[in-house]
Parts: C-alpha cells; structure tokens; sequence
C-alpha cells in the first residue's frame, strides 16, 4: 500500500520517540502530527500509523473517534469551532452560530462545497471570561459578536 | 482460612477471592453484567454493587476482593434500589424484541430484569438506533440491543490476542464494532456471542433456528483436534442446532475455536451417506454386507481405521480384523504428516492442536501402527468417524467404507456401510495429555447408519460369507 504519511512525519516520530515508556503512548502524537499534516485522519492513515505502532488498526480508530478533536471527516481550509457551553452560551454563543450557518449556507458539521470552511461547536474552550470565543485553526477568537464574526469572515474572503 | 459474613452466612475464602465468587459458594447469587470469571475486572455495568458494613457507599462486587471479617450485604434496601435502578438505565436504549432476539431464554439482561428490575418504566424517548454492520461469516451484530459491558473487547484482546473488536465514539455514542465492519479475523469468533450477556452479538449460524428454551442439552466432548475441549451439543427432534463449549479450567477454559463449534455440520450434512450402498446405488443393510464379505473375501485386505474413532470402537476392530482377515494388518489414519503423537503440537497459542483428529493418543495407547504408506493389498476396509482425513485410495476396486462418508468420498468404493459420528455414539477419547474423556450420544443416529458394534456383528453373524465363498 502507497503510503499516505511523509518522511517529515516519520523523522518527527523518532525524535518523539524517547520521550515515551512505550511506543504505544506514541499513538495520541502520531494522530495529531498526522493530522496536522494531512487535515484530517483518513482510514489509510490510521492504518499506516497502527501498523508503525505496531497495533491493530482498529484500536487506532477507537482511540481518534474519542477524543473530538481528531477529525474523521475532511475539513475546510478554515476550520471554525465556536464554544458553546455556559459561559458563551449565555453571551450569546448560539446567536453566532446560528449567523455563521445562515452566512456560510451550512450547518453545524458541514462543510462547505468549495472545501472552504467547516464549522463546529466546541466545549469549553476555557475562554470564559471572553466569551464567546471560537477556534479558528489554532487561534483563538474572543469576544465574539455577531459584528465581529462577519469581520472574520470577511478577512478570509466570505462576501455580504 | 479467613471469614467474611455474607448476607449473615458466614464464608470462607481463599486471598484475592472477590465478593461475587465468595458469595457464589454459599449459593448466594450477586447479579452482574461486565464480569466474567476469565476476563479482566472493570466494574463497568456497576449491577453487582453491594453494600459493606464501614464502607459509605455502595460496593462493586466483582473488584472488591473479600477480607477477613468483612461484613457484606448484597439484598439491603440500597442494594436492591441500586439494581432497580442500573436495570432501569440499562434499558432506556434496550429495544423491547426479546421475542425476535436470538438470546431470549438465555439472556442475562432479560433475567436480570426479570428477577431485579421493574416492570414499569419511567421514559418515553426515542431509543437510540444503529445501523446493524457486518462482522464476517460468524457472528451478526446487533448494536441497539449493547448495553456496552465490553466483554467482547476484553475477550478479543485478552484470549483471542486481537484488538480488532472495539469501542468507537465515547459516552451514549459508543459503539462497538470492527474497524469500518470488517470481518472478524480470529478464529474463536464464536465466543464472541458466547460471553455476549444480551442479543447483541449473535452467532449467524444459529440466528433464528430454535428457542433457547427448546434445545436438549448433551455434555460431550469436541472432537476437533487433539485438545479434547469440552462442549455440549444443543439438539432438539434428533437434528443439532448448535455446540457450545462447557467450562473446563484445566483444558478449554471457558472457550470453544471456530472449527471445533461448527464441526458438527458432517453429522447433518444432506451429502452425507446415511443407507447402505453398493456400488453407486441404494442397497439393504443385507446385501451391503453381503457384497463387502464377498469383495473382501480371500484377499489381501488391509483395515484402515480412522484415528477419530473411539477407544471401544478401536478395541473392537482390534478383536474383529484377527478374526476376519487373519494376517492383515490394522492400520490407523487421521491427519497428514501427523501420523504419531510425537509429531503432534499446538497449532495456536490458544486451543487448536495440529492433530485434527480427537484419539490419535488413545490409538497409540492400543498399539495400533500408523498408515505411512499404502501396504500392497488387494482390497481395503476404511473405518472412520467421519473427521480423520481419508488417505488415498482412488483407483483401487476393492475398497469398503464403514462409518461416516460423503456422497464424493465414497464415490470410488465398492460398498459404504454407514456408521455413526462422534454425537451419535457414547465412547472414550484420549486427548494429547492422556485424559481420558467420555463422548456422549446426543442424537440417535441419522438415518439407517449402526454404530460400528452392530455392523461387526451382522458381518460375523450373517450367512452370506458362506454364499461368496461358493
């Protein structure tokens, strides 16, 4: 089978490597290196990394669909997580969701069809006294309005 | 030995014995799901919770091991208002379809409600639902009935040695399966559906053939391979539906391979000779002997006798071939290039042995020589039981086959003279250590086939040998 993961992605696991007791404790690293690479964590992906680890690939995948913030589906260049739990609630969180999925045409989960945006709820993100707050890729976004939210967007090209 | 006091039952136990076990033994019964006796403990169902004098707050059975002077009580109030409420849990997503599960009559979830939870329930939400996913040829799953006890995930990494079956999504979302439902790939899959305690995980090859309630039960022995695993045998109206295995901790543990459970299918396989033949055709028992004395007659016969045979049936040959055909030679067969039990060895790390045949150590025992290479012979009477793999002997005439054949097997033999299979007949096998252990008649035997017995004593007793000889 074609492999899916680079050298880079490799050479970084070795340097990971000693850190751990047991190659297994690689596994949590492995999935974000990977994804960080390819986006997402495709099924050949999880396989190429279990057999690397030297686990059944099916344990791979038992672990990337616990955690939320592996993503099993492929996701957009830009990848909002916007928190809902109390305290952005409460600030209105939901109001911002609910301009976003009108803005972007999609609902939560989704994707849009230019594989553009890909838009999440997010637990807390421990934000809370800027609430609301969203991820946008790695960064945070705070004190979110539904003004600011149309600012984002507009920075990264959404028209209206 | 140190003491607890269980339910005012004084109790003694061995260190490490934990509460279900010691309970066990003065007939006290702690209801449990997650645990079972040869998988590690994750006191995950919580149904076995009981209450321990100087501890606050409920106890789980299965991961408190006893101490001295403890003082437990598994039917108080809070015990009891506990279980109500893990049934009442259990089933908020548990579908109502025990009269179409496979698993009613023998379902933990089901008795346990029965006996510990209430008739009555409090919800009225939708349940969850899942798609049901393939898991190969063996087993079929059935997600909305999991209660998430994880048995099967601990069997497969535990016993099996294969993380395949897992956990996938966390919380109410859990959901057991294989990676993108691909089939299962150990091949002790069946156990999977054993330890399952609801209807979730159900064996393909019994879905919907018979009632739990309505299988007769017969302890005997599997006759797979040289292990000598122990199993029952489910029948109902002389037709096998299933074999289980039956604990044993010195030999199968709680544990059955997927060769050894669905064997049985040559005892009920249509293409299975079951009335005398001669030739290609149809016969009498009478003119099939008849025709096997007058083929056998004046040769130079060699007995082959299949190492799947039992140790009454090896000894009976042993006394009958002197006497038939003085000078010739017994000869035993079963698997190739195992012909000895020096060669015989384990073939997994689990169960499976290399030898395929269940008395290859109760031959030797006898005395009886190996079939390395044909002898030079005129003609040969084949006896087997119906799993010792069959040596060739296309292109010779005279052949006669006594015991278990198919239609193909038996296509070049002169005569077939059907017998009986390991679930027909009571008799003793030697397995690999030389434990001696009892085959036990399930089903009357199919057909017009005879136990070997009866067919020696017609051969000896009929007054055809006179006619051939003329």
């Amino acid at each position: 089978m074609a492999k899916v993961l680079s050298e880079k992605f490799y050479a970084e696991m070795k340097k990971l490597e000693p850190r751990y007791p047991t190659k297994v404790a690689l596994l949590l690293p492995a999935l974000h290196a990977a994804q960080d690479e390819l986006g997402w964590l495709s099924s050949e992906t999880m396989e190429e990394i279990g057999s690397y680890i030297g686990i059944h690939p099916a344990q791979v995948k038992e672990v990337a669909s616990f955690y939320t913030m592996y993503n099993l589906k492929p996701v957009g260049k830009y990848h909002l997580k916007i928190c809902t739990n109390v305290a952005c609630c409460l600030r209105g969180a939901y109001d911002v969701v609910e301009h976003t999925e009108k803005k972007l045409g999609i609902k939560v989960g989704q994707t849009t069809p230019d594989k553009q945006f890909t838009l999440h709820e997010e637990e807390c993100l421990g934000a809370c006294g800027t609430a609301p707050a969203m991820m946008l890729n790695n960064d945070y976004v705070e004190n979110l309005d539904i003004r600011k939210m149309d600012e984002v967007l507009a920075k990264l090209g959404v028209k209206g | 030995m140190p003491k607890c006091t269980i339910d005012g039952r004084e109790v003694e136990f061995k260190a490490g014995e934990n509460l279900i076990e010691v309970a066990r033994k003065v007939g006290i019964e702690v209801p449990y799901f997650c645990y079972h006796p040869a998988l590690t403990v994750v006191a995950q169902c919580r149904m076995c919770a009981v209450e321990v004098e100087k501890m606050p707050k409920l106890q789980t059975a299965c991961s408190t091991p006893a101490a001295e002077g403890m003082v437990v009580r598994t039917n108080s109030e809070r015990a009891k208002q506990n279980q109500k409420s893990i049934m009442e849990f259990l089933l908020i997503n548990h579908p109502l379809d025990c009269p179409i599960c496979d698993k009613a009559g023998e379902c933990d979830l089901q008795d346990n409600s029965y006996k510990y939870g209430d008739a009555y329930m409090r919800t009225s939400e939708e349940r969850r639902t899942y798609l049901d996913l393939d898991m190969g040829p063996v087993i079929k799953k059935n997600m909305n009935r999991c209660i998430h006890c994880t048995r099967c995930i601990r069997f497969g990494t535990e016993v099996a040695g294969i993380h395949e079956m897992v956990a996938v999504q966390r919380g109410n979302n859990t959901e057991i399966t294989t990676i993108d439902g691909r089939p299962l790939e150990t091949d002790y899959a069946g156990n999977y559906a054993d330890i399952c305690p609801t209807g979730s995980l159900t064996l393909k090859d019994f879905r919907f053939h018979k009632r739990a309630w309505m299988l007769k039960k017969t302890a005997t022995v599997c006759e797979g391979c040289s292990k000598g695993c122990n199993m029952e045998i489910h029948q109902d109206n002389n037709v096998i539906h299933r074999t289980v295995p039956r604990a044993n901790p010195e030999i199968n543990k709680y544990w059955l391979c997927d060769e050894g459970r669905f064997n049985y299918h040559y005892v009920v396989d249509p293409k299975r000779v079951t009335a005398p033949k001669v030739g290609a055709e149809r016969s009498t028992w009478h003119a099939a002997v008849a025709e096997a004395k007058a083929r056998l007659h004046g040769k130079k016969v060699v007995v082959l006798a299949g190492t799947d045979l039992t140790l009454e049936e090896a000894k009976l040959l042993q006394d009958f071939v002197p006497k038939a055909f003085p000078g010739s030679a017994l000869l035993h067969f079963g698997t190739p290039g195992i012909e000895t039990t020096a060669k015989d060895a384990p073939a997994d790390k689990i169960l499976k042995r290399k030898s395929k045949t269940s008395n290859l150590n109760g031959f030797e025992k006898l005395g009886i020589k190996p079939l390395e290479s044909m002898p030079a012979a005129d003609a040969i009477l084949v006896v087997r039981g119906g799993r010792a793999q069959l040596p060739k002997v296309e292109g010779l005439s005279n052949v006669i086959g006594l015991g278990v054949f198919t239609e193909s097997e038996s296509a070049s033999f002169a005569a077939v003279l059907p017998g009986t299979s390991f679930a027909e007949k009571d008799g003793t096998i030697v397995n690999y250590e030389g434990r001696e252990q009892r085959l036990r008649r399930a089903i009357t035997p199919v057909g017009q086939s005879k136990a070997l017995g009866e067919v020696l004593m017609l051969w000896l007793h009929s007054g055809a040998a006179k006619e051939a000889a003329v």
